[in-house]
């Protein structure tokens, strides 16, 4: 893999509403600068991050993906939570199957408390990919991004 | 198609970080974006007005907002979509103030990632459409199961506010556990007198019209959901006409039939037709078929005949009714029992005589109990020296973990009643952690400390405890190595949930912890309200609680299904919900498996799911788990998400 200083990942963000989204908001309100890497997709529950939404971004220009939710036992809708630690333990093995680095796909908890943590949580992502260099995919194929599915 | 972008400076929060001129020079490049409309404050009152005034004139399809935290201000510019005539839910927001502005150090980058945010948000708010609450007719009357403190509270304040009840009680009369104590914890009052006022107000009181008590009785289906359950109610037979009794008790008098009273824990007898205990209310009898002789083929007609008030009163022959009922919520006050302390070996519980269980000892203080409120052991003399044995069961992972939370305190109330009735007794307090929280309660444990009469002695696990038989009569406690006579034994077990819970957790889909009680919701937020919309909890079903509480719970159950079910307000369903194209589900039920909310029905002839829009809660993760992509997430569909995602990283 190569290493390039001047390389800056592109990241895409998954954070709940009720738990993730308020501790980025934390994050704000206290003005924790953290870099811009990041481009936060808000959903409602982590349970909605669809694993392809995450193959997507990989194949349209994102080096890494990061979700997050709120921390087990706390999920705003009981468990889903669970369901988004479920999926990313599965689709962790299909991307490292694929060839792709299973830190650039990661799953953290953060409550709506928590803005040091979001803050932290960015650096070391943004810290992580950016060593891991740009995401070089061979075959996009292989992914079978069916948007013709994706599209409800 | 006409995107209009509005862009708030923030004052200098937004504008020190984020060129707005910078931006809106990108954004007119997009697609589809006539105008970027550049504001100050957009959420001050000349800031909103200004936004309508825009929408008016410009009359954009679609709106996006770049300024503060949706969770700060997305109902505020929705509301300023409807007052202009659009549909709320055409717009997005973008979050460049707490997510931009105030965490990136160089304003050339958090300009440049508040374009690529906002060119993300134009994308996903092209896909948006516009959605509307529906309105849904509901019954704003209620079921309440469970005629204890906290469901008698319920019923009664329902009906105080107009509200049509049925309140229905397994046992044939109402008052719960403590109806069957003599006093109460932690002021001695008289448990009778206390719980007589609220029961008079439920039989005969100015409300009592609209409260339909069903004592005797059990849910038997549920079907439906939050607004208009339909529910079927199986009553037993009483064999005596609450109507028209009068409760003289001349038919137990002359009843043949004997067998022991199970609500006096069996410690007295009582006739086949006959009270559950003096004073119980309704004031009549209750007939047990399996007891009376008749049930053996033997012909009596004994009580009909004697009774005073005509032989219609009592109905040998009658047999249970189904009773149904449409109510728009529905609250669970099943109330708690005794853990088993005969489970706990070396203890004596059911094995030796004179070890009684926390309930057992209610009763036998109580004036209408099996000795008429005489401490006395099986032989019949007052014991000289008590043992009262707390933890029994609780704070114990062999048993449960948890504490049980109300045991010191009855604990130490029987300390002082025992010290009343028996002044020379002995007590001695066997506890693990002595739990008295609150103003009121630490008086009887001040009392207990200062009776010369009492010891307490902490134990570490009831391993270390046993209890035996005495070589000369009476009973022996034993911690560890030191041993002491006791002529009478009092277990103060774990309180658990009453029995019954798995079938109405079954009938109603609502959940339950691994304890056995009632799940909330949320254990702070919303700890009266189960996991399903519309059923409600209070009292000790959900976790051991003190009357107090119990009547608190009861009046927060009743503040749920008031506030929701008003009559003539029909219930408004919020749009963001997920919706099942029926055309392309396959029938595979994944979707069900995942719902937190029992939200997805079944078409078994159709093999289709369909989501109800009024349990659904919008989490998404049904359309995520459709492999057939079947299923819509309003608001935040895939369709949505993905434009915003190739937006942003364009």
């Amino acid at each position: 893999m190569t290493t390039d200083n001047s390389f800056e990942p592109k990241i895409i963000g998954f954070l709940c509403n009720w738990c993730s989204y308020a501790g980025a908001d934390k994050a704000g309100g206290a003005q924790l600068i953290y870099p811009p890497n990041v481009h936060v997709i808000r959903v409602m529950c982590s349970g909605r991050v669809d694993p392809q939404f995450i193959l997507s971004a990989l194949v349209k220009g994102a080096d890494g993906v990061i979700i997050l939710a709120c921390h087990p036992g706390d999920c705003h809708y009981k468990e889903g939570n669970c369901r988004a630690l479920q999926r990313h333990t599965l689709l962790n093995l299909m991307l490292e199957q694929l060839g792709v680095e299973k830190e650039r796909c990661r799953l953290d908890y953060v409550s709506a408390g928590e803005g040091d943590k979001f803050s932290r949580v960015i650096h070391e992502m943004v810290d992580t990919v950016r060593a891991l260099g740009p995401l070089e995919l061979e075959d996009v194929g292989a992914y079978n991004i069916r948007p013709d599915v994706i599209t409800n | 198609m006409k995107i209009g972008i509005y862009f708030c400076n923030c004052g200098s929060n937004i504008a020190d970080k984020i060129n707005a001129e910078t931006v809106a020079e990108a954004a007119k490049s997009f697609p589809d974006i006539p105008y970027v409309r550049i504001v100050d404050f957009i959420c001050s009152e000349d800031g909103k007005l200004q936004f309508e005034e825009s929408l008016k004139a410009e009359q954009p399809d679609r709106v996006v907002v770049a300024a503060c935290s949706p969770r700060d201000h997305e109902a505020t510019f929705q509301c300023c979509l409807s007052n202009a005539g659009m549909n709320p839910y055409l717009m997005q927001m973008v979050n460049i103030r707490e997510q931009i502005a105030w965490v990136t150090e160089d304003p050339a980058l958090a300009t440049e990632k508040a374009i690529s945010a906002i060119r993300g948000a134009v994308g996903r708010v092209r896909q948006q459409e516009p959605l509307e609450k529906k309105q849904l007719e509901v019954c704003p009357d209620a079921l309440v199961i469970g005629a204890g403190p906290a469901g008698m509270k319920a019923a009664l304040s329902l009906a105080e506010a107009g509200r049509k009840v049925t309140l229905v009680e397994r046992t044939p009369f109402i008052g719960g556990l403590p109806v069957r104590f003599e006093e109460l914890f932690p002021a001695l009052e008289c448990a009778p007198c206390m719980l007589e006022p609220l029961m008079g107000e439920l039989l005969h009181g100015d409300h009592a019209g609209t409260i339909e008590l069903l004592t005797m009785a059990e849910l038997e289906q549920v079907t439906g959901f939050y607004g208009n359950f339909n529910v079927k109610i199986r009553q037993k037979p009483r064999h005596v006409s609450l109507h028209d009794c009068i409760g003289c008790g001349e038919c137990a008098a002359v009843c043949p039939a004997r067998t022991t009273n199970t609500f006096n824990c069996h410690a007295s007898d009582r006739a086949a037709v006959d009270f559950a205990f003096t004073g119980a209310l309704p004031n009549a009898p209750f007939l047990m078929e399996d007891i009376c002789i008749r049930s053996k083929g033997e012909e009596c007609r004994a009580c009909k005949d004697v009774c005073p008030m005509g032989e219609h009163v009592i109905d040998l022959d009658e047999v249970d009714t189904v009773v149904e009922r449409t109510v728009g919520a529905i609250i669970l006050a099943t109330g708690a029992g005794l853990y088993d302390a005969s489970l706990i070996a070396g203890l004596g519980m059911g094995t030796l005589p004179d070890v009684y269980d926390a309930l057992q000892f209610e009763r036998m203080l109580s004036s209408t109990g099996p000795t008429g409120g005489e401490i006395v052991t099986a032989a019949g003399t007052p014991p000289a020296s008590v043992a009262i044995i707390h933890c029994v069961g609780s704070l114990d992972d062999g048993h449960k973990p948890y504490c049980s939370g109300i045991c010191c305190q009855y604990a130490f109330k029987f300390n002082h009643l025992i010290s009343a009735k028996l002044p020379d007794a002995a007590i001695t307090h066997y506890h693990r952690e002595l739990v008295m929280p609150g103003k009121e309660a630490h008086t009887l444990f001040q009392h207990a400390v200062h009776n010369k009469n009492s010891t307490l002695k902490r134990y570490d696990g009831i391993a270390d405890l046993g209890v035996r038989a005495g070589d000369n009569g009476g009973l022996r406690v034993s911690a560890k190595d030191v041993e002491l006579s006791a002529e009478m034994v009092i277990l103060c077990p774990a309180v658990t949930p009453a029995e019954g819970g798995d079938r109405l957790a079954a009938l109603l889909d609502v959940s339950r912890d691994s304890f056995g009680f009632f799940r909330e919701l949320h254990g702070r937020m919303d700890a009266a309200q189960s996991s399903i919309k519309g059923v409600y909890l209070a009292g000790a079903c959900q976790e051991p609680m003190d009357i107090r509480t119990a009547m608190l719970e009861g009046m927060a159950s009743v503040g749920y299904a008031l506030a929701g079910l008003q009559p003539g307000r029909t219930l408004e369903i919020e749009p963001i919900t997920a919706e099942v194209d029926e055309t392309h589900c396959a029938g595979c039920r994944l979707c069900i498996s995942v719902c937190p909310y029992r939200a997805i029905l079944f078409d078994t002839e159709q093999n289709r799911s369909s989501v109800n829009a009024v349990l659904c809660h919008g989490c998404g993760t049904c359309v995520t788990a459709c492999p057939a992509g079947a299923i819509t997430g309003h608001h935040f569909s895939n369709a949505q998400i993905m434009a915003e995602m190739e937006g942003v990283l364009k």
